[in-house]
Order: C-alpha cells, then structure tokens, then sequence
C-alpha cells in the first residue's frame, strides 16, 4: 500500500488515465451505471428502436467515451467503452469474438509500439484495465452466456461481475443469489479480479480491505440519474409507489463501494495487473504462436464432432489417393529419367560411331 | 366444454309458474357443468428466472409447481435445447373441480445460441390439436384426453426498452396457434415512468410486427363489465409481481407481497401491478372465453389447414426434424462436396500433365529410335561398300 500511495502522490498532479469496458445484456442497468458513475450524461440512453425493425437482429458495436472526473482532487482521464447489442441477438456467437477481437487489438497496437525504434511519446495507451459485467438479476444463478463470457474474457481484461439492477432482489434472495454465483465462478474456475491479497506480504489495512470487497463480490448495482427527494433530502435514487431507493445508501446497493474501489483504490493495482500479467502473457502467447507458424489456423474444417468423423475418413481416403498419385508421378519420373540416360548413352554411342565414320571416311578419302 | 352427458329429467313445473319452465335450463346446465367441473390448460412461456413458477402459484394461491432446484445445477449438464415440463393438478373451490395443467417451457432462451427455440413449444401446440383431431375422428369418442393449450402466457424481460429479436419471432409463432397473453415479468424492478414508456413501445411492436395477442370481447350486457373489461384491455401487457409469501406493509396489513429494505411491493395493490386485472382475466371472468376461443378458432384453424391437405386418415407429415441439425449438415455437406471437387480438380489436370509428359518423351524416344535406325543403315551400307573394296580399310 505504501508504494501506491507513493505512486499517487507522485501522479496526483498528472492525473490519471483509466479505462474499463462495460459488457451486459440490454436492459441490465449498464448505461445507467455509466451515467450515475460520472454523475453526468455521458452515454445516451438507449433510444427505442423503429418498432418495425425490432425482429431485426444487430450486431453488437463497441463504442469508447471519454471523459475526465475529478475524484477527491485527483483528475483522472477517464475511457468508458460500452457495448450496446451484447446479448441481444437470437444466436450470440459472434458476439465474443468482437469483443476479444477489441481487447486483442489494443494489445496489438502497444506491442507494435514497444517494438518501434523510434516510439511515440505521446502515445495513447487504450488498453482496457477493467470489465464490469452486467449478471442478469434473475435470482437463479449464472447462466451459459455468462459463463461463456467471462470465461473467454478474463485472460484477457481484469472481469469484475456485477449484478444490474438489483433492486429487483430482496436481501435475502440478493445474498442466495450471490452465494451461488461465487459458487459457480469457483467451480468453472473462472479468473475473475477478486482483489488479490497476500496475508503474509501486505500489511493489515490492505487485507481487511480486500477481503471486505471480496466478500461484497459481485457488486449489487442500483444506478440512477435522476433526483429524488426522500425525508426532506435530496438524494440520486429511484421512485417506487411502494418506497424509494437510494443510489449511495450501502444498505441498498454496493454502488458506493464499487465507485471507491474502482476509481481511487484498486485503479493502480488494476492497471498494473493488465500490463505486468495480462499484457505479457498475451505478449508471450503472440510472439511464440508467429514462431511456430500458421500451420493451427491452416485447417479449413471448424470440425464439428457430428459429421467430422466421416469427413476424417474421407480425408483419409483423399491423403491416401494422394500418396498414391505421388508414387505414380515419381515413377513416371524415373522412367523418364531412365530413357533420358537411354538416350544420351545411344546419342554417345552414335557420335562415336560417327566420329568413327567420319575418321574412317577421311582416311579413305585421304 | 366436455362431452354432453345426458341431460337430466326436468323437475316438475310447480303449479303457481307461468310460462313452461324452459327458464329453468340454465339453472340445469350449471348443475352438469358444476358436477363435471373444467379442464384448463395454462402454457407459460420465458427465459429462466422471470418469476414463472412463482406466479403461477401466485395464483392459483398454492404451490403448484416446484421452484428450480439450484443446489442440482452442476450435477446435470444441460442439454442444450428446449423441453416441455408438464404438470397437472386439481383445484376445488365450493365443490367446483378444476382440472389444471401447467405447462412449462425450461431452456428458452437460456443458451447462447437461441435459433429454432421456438421449435419444440410450436411443435407441443400442435401436437395437442392434432391429438384431439385424431381423437375425434375415432369410432369411439369417449374418455378424450384433451391437453389443447387454452392461454399462453409470455414473460417478457423487463429491460425498460422493448422487445428483442427473439421475443419477436417467438410471439409471431405462438400468437396464431394459441391465445397468447404478454406479461411483463419481475415489474417491480421498473418506476411507473418507466413501466408506462415500456408498455408503449412494447404496443407499438406488437401492432408494427403483426403479432396477434388475444382480447376479450369488450362488450358486454351490463355497463360495469364492459368497463372492467376495457380496463382490462387497455393494461396489456400485464405488469406482475409474483410472491407466495405473506409480508407486513408498513401500515401493518399482512399481504402477499415483497419486502425490500425500502418498503414492500404488493401482489394485489392494483397500483403496484396488474396482478388482480391478469387474475380476473384468466380466471374469474374469461376463463370460459379463454376455452371457447381455443376450441372455435385456435382448434378450427388447425383442422380446417390439415384437412385442405391431407386426407382423413392419413397421418401428419413429419415436423421439421429439428432444422438446426439440418442446417449444419447442409453446411457441412456443401463444403465438403466443394473440397472433393477441387480435389478431383487437381488430380486430373495432375493426370493430364502427366499423359502428356509422358506423350513428349515418347516421341522424342521415337525420333530418336529412327535417327538410330537412319545412322545405323547408313553405317551398314557404308560397311557393306567398304567390305566390297576391303582394301581401302584395312589401309
């Protein structure tokens, strides 16, 4: 903790420069967040589409928004990139490549830059340091597109679960609920930021603090941007006939913690796991994947285990016509060179003979 | 309803009445009714986790069905498609019997992939008309099991914008086989505001995309029906929260209802949901209408296309046999018939250098022989001239 703040201090002026994506079905609070974050319009809501479209099916678009805050009397240069479209989608396959896709680009673009000669001082680092993702409130427990995603994602980026709109759980089935995701995130053995601590190393501020958030794990989010007025104060929150919901009240929603840990605390040590862990060894696996070739990427077939077997044998069977073939032409070609030895043996044996001749003629002659 | 019985002898005219008693019949057709009692079947229809299980006990005001075993979850791997859960129960209320069948739909859109979901819900639908059918067409017509699904109820996720692609496409297809009722599941996660601009576009889709949902006759004999039937009608679609547990608001009634830290959202407080408005639609004012449209439209509409095509008797041309393995086959069929082709591309053009190759050096070969033979006559006649005059060589 010591060298953070030291690091703080010395970065206070500069302001910081922090980037997080954040990944969600529609409808699970995640422009909201974003909004009640930087306590500001910064992404447009969604607008309702054409009511005649809505059995189209778009693609999922990845936006990044950039704002600056100003946190504690620290500026922080602040990169949001949403993810309108993730989830939508009847088949959503293709979802996850874009978005590894995106996150493998960044890591492109600094690799190429590190590799320059001469490199660029005023380059622009856009690596995501964070993943806030969206779960669903249903109250079960993680579902396979969840999974999937967080799953394909966390080699990549630091995934932060969330859980949207959580004032559709009470306290009971909102602390069931997060029982059983933790489970689940275990027993698939998911790699998700779960504030790493070292009891022996780090003093003992920093490990109540982390297992205090991890215990919090995956964060209950209420977001609004509207104000209401709840007892005479004036609070963000939302209005129900039934009561009203407090945005920054930690007994409703973990939104003050996670606004906290996010954005003062754990920024540092987020930024340091993306570049010391995460962009090595995408670093690693890059560099060592161009030196054993393309030969992974070269087959065509995506197998697909139902029809792959027979397509195998087929394959089986082309390879061995192939070899045959192979054979054929090689004997061809050594017939041919055979006859072409042939040949020069009786051109040789003609010339000679006609120097012969020709000797015998001219001493005939002669 | 179900099939007649005979009716009962009618009682005898007390002497004082006027007219012939045919008043009476309606008073003899509840007595059949009340003593066979209804059959009714509820289709409910969403993703997991939308308050399905918990509405229908909700209201029927019993736990019907079982809510999901979590703690099973990792023991079963999951299939990956669609099924169809049925279960059946028996209510009674003042010696009146219902027979309920719930019928419900686990794996819908729950998966990464959701094409052809649909598929086995659509597949179920038409399955019970064409057992009815086939049942009807029978010698003997007694004992029919009827499973028809009388009210399809859909649960739409309560995003706040409007409706997805899938909901899109599954709407359309159940809403021309069956009465389908769209319910906003989990409202209590929405403001009034918000609840209100939902309902909006989610019309606005409905009437843009074609979608047949069911409504009630409006008009009725008395004005106040008529009313709460338009007031019915105008709540489509029905916002629900669903709780089978008994809560203390903070002005100390005990409801069904649920309790958050910030205050306690109730099952029939008509300004929290449109729990009561649903209730009464499926049952205690349209549930008769609900089976009467079922068996006069929904039913009609199956035998009146099956029977333009098939003859009496035959038996029904096979479903689409699950179109999503289709599909892959297709794909895989076509690339692989492109491999072997280009293949056998190869090898020909492969052969054909070879032929000719072989062609080339054949005729060199050939020219060369005669070139031979040429040499070797002329050395032969130089041979024979010179042996004629032996003299000159031996020199």
């Amino acid at each position: 903790m010591a060298h953070r703040l030291g690091g703080r201090r010395k970065n206070v002026k500069k302001g910081f420069q922090f980037t997080f994506m954040v990944v969600g079905a529609s409808g699970t609070g995640r422009t909201t967040f974003v909004n009640t974050l930087c306590d500001s319009g910064v992404l447009p809501k969604k607008i309702s589409d054409n009511p005649e479209e809505a059995h189209n099916e778009a693609g999922i678009k990845i936006k990044p928004v950039s704002v600056e805050l100003d946190e504690d009397g620290v500026r922080i240069s602040l990169t949001i990139v949403d993810t309108p479209g993730f989830g939508d989608n009847i088949d959503n396959e293709k979802c996850f490549q874009e978005i590894v896709g995106y996150l493998e680009s960044q890591y492109d673009d600094i690799l190429a830059e590190e590799n320059r000669i001469k490199r660029n001082p005023r380059f622009r680092d856009n690596r995501v340091h964070a993943l806030l993702y969206f779960i669903a409130p249903t109250g079960h427990a993680l579902r396979e597109i969840d999974i999937e995603l967080m799953r394909r994602l966390s080699p990549r980026v630091n995934v932060i679960p969330v859980i949207g709109r959580a004032d559709s759980l009470t306290p009971q089935e909102l602390r069931d609920f997060k029982r059983r995701i933790m489970e689940d995130i275990e027993h698939y053995n998911i790699p998700i930021y779960n504030f790493p601590y070292d009891p022996e190393e780090d003093d003992e501020d920093t490990v109540e603090e982390n297992s205090e958030l991890r215990t919090l794990l995956p964060f209950a989010i209420i977001g609004s941007d509207e104000e209401i007025v709840v007892n005479g104060r004036t609070v963000r929150g939302r209005q129900y006939p039934w009561g009203a919901v407090e945005v920054d009240n930690p007994k409703h929603s973990d939104f003050a913690r996670l606004r906290s840990a996010l954005l003062s605390s754990h920024l540092q040590d987020l930024k340091e796991i993306t570049h010391d862990f995460l962009y090595e060894n995408y670093r690693t696996e890059k560099l060592s994947r161009t030196i054993n070739g393309g030969d992974q990427d070269g087959a065509a077939l995506d197998a697909d285990e139902m029809a792959s077997q027979s397509v195998r044998l087929k394959e089986e069977q082309l390879r061995r016509e192939e070899e045959k073939l192979r054979d054929i032409e090689l004997k061809v070609q050594k017939e041919i060179q055979e006859k072409r030895q042939e040949l020069l043996a009786k051109e040789e044996a003609l010339r000679s003979l006609e120097a012969r001749l020709a000797a015998a003629q001219l001493q005939d002659a002669a | 309803m179900a099939a007649a019985s005979p009716v009962e002898s009618v009682p005898p005219a007390p002497i004082a009445s006027i007219g012939t008693g045919i008043a009476n019949l309606p008073n003899q057709r509840h007595k059949i009714v009340a003593k066979n009692g209804a059959n009714f079947t509820l289709m409910v229809c969403g993703e997991s986790g939308l308050g399905k299980t918990t509405f229908v006990n909700t209201l029927f005001t019993t736990a019907i069905k079982d809510q999901k075993n979590l703690n099973r979850r990792k023991v079963k791997q999951p299939a990956k498609t669609v099924q169809v859960q049925i279960t059946k129960a028996e209510l009674e209320e003042k010696m009146f019997k219902v027979k309920l069948t719930v019928i419900d739909t686990p794996g819908f859109g729950d998966y990464v992939n959701n094409r052809h979901a649909w598929i086995p819900i659509v597949d179920f639908i038409d399955d019970q008309h064409e057992k009815y059918m086939r049942q009807e067409q029978q010698p003997s017509r007694k004992g029919i099991v009827d499973m028809r699904v009388h009210a399809c109820l859909y649960f739409i996720k309560p995003t706040g914008h409007s409706l997805n692609p899938l909901d899109v496409e599954v709407m359309k297809r159940l809403g021309s086989r069956v009465n389908l009722i769209p319910v906003i599941a989990k409202a209590d996660t929405l403001t009034p505001a918000d609840l209100a601009k939902f309902k909006e576009s989610i019309r606005d889709v409905i009437a843009a995309q074609n979608i047949r949902v069911y409504s009630c006759p409006i008009e009725s004999d008395d004005e106040a029906s008529t009313k709460r039937n338009h007031n019915i009608m105008n709540a489509m679609p029905f916002s629900v929260i669903g709780s089978t547990q008994d809560v203390t608001t903070s002005d100390g009634r005990s409801v069904k209802g649920r309790e958050y830290s910030w205050g306690v959202a109730e099952v029939e407080n008509e300004e929290h949901c449109d729990f009561k408005k649903l209730r009464s639609l499926l049952v205690r004012t349209h549930m008769l209408d609900l089976i009467s449209t079922t068996e006069e439209v929904h039913y009609e509409n199956y035998r009146q296309s099956q029977m333009e095509t098939r003859k009496f008797g035959d038996p029904r041309s096979q479903p689409s046999e699950n179109p999503k393995f289709k599909e892959e086959e297709e794909v895989l069929r076509k690339k692989f018939t492109e491999q072997v082709k280009a293949e056998e591309q190869r090898f020909r053009m492969w052969e054909q250098q070879l032929l000719a190759e072989r062609d080339r050096l054949h005729k060199e070969l050939e020219s060369q022989n005669d070139k031979i033979k040429e040499l070797q006559g002329e050395l032969d006649a130089y041979y024979y001239s010179q042996r004629d005059s032996p003299k000159s060589i031996r020199k």
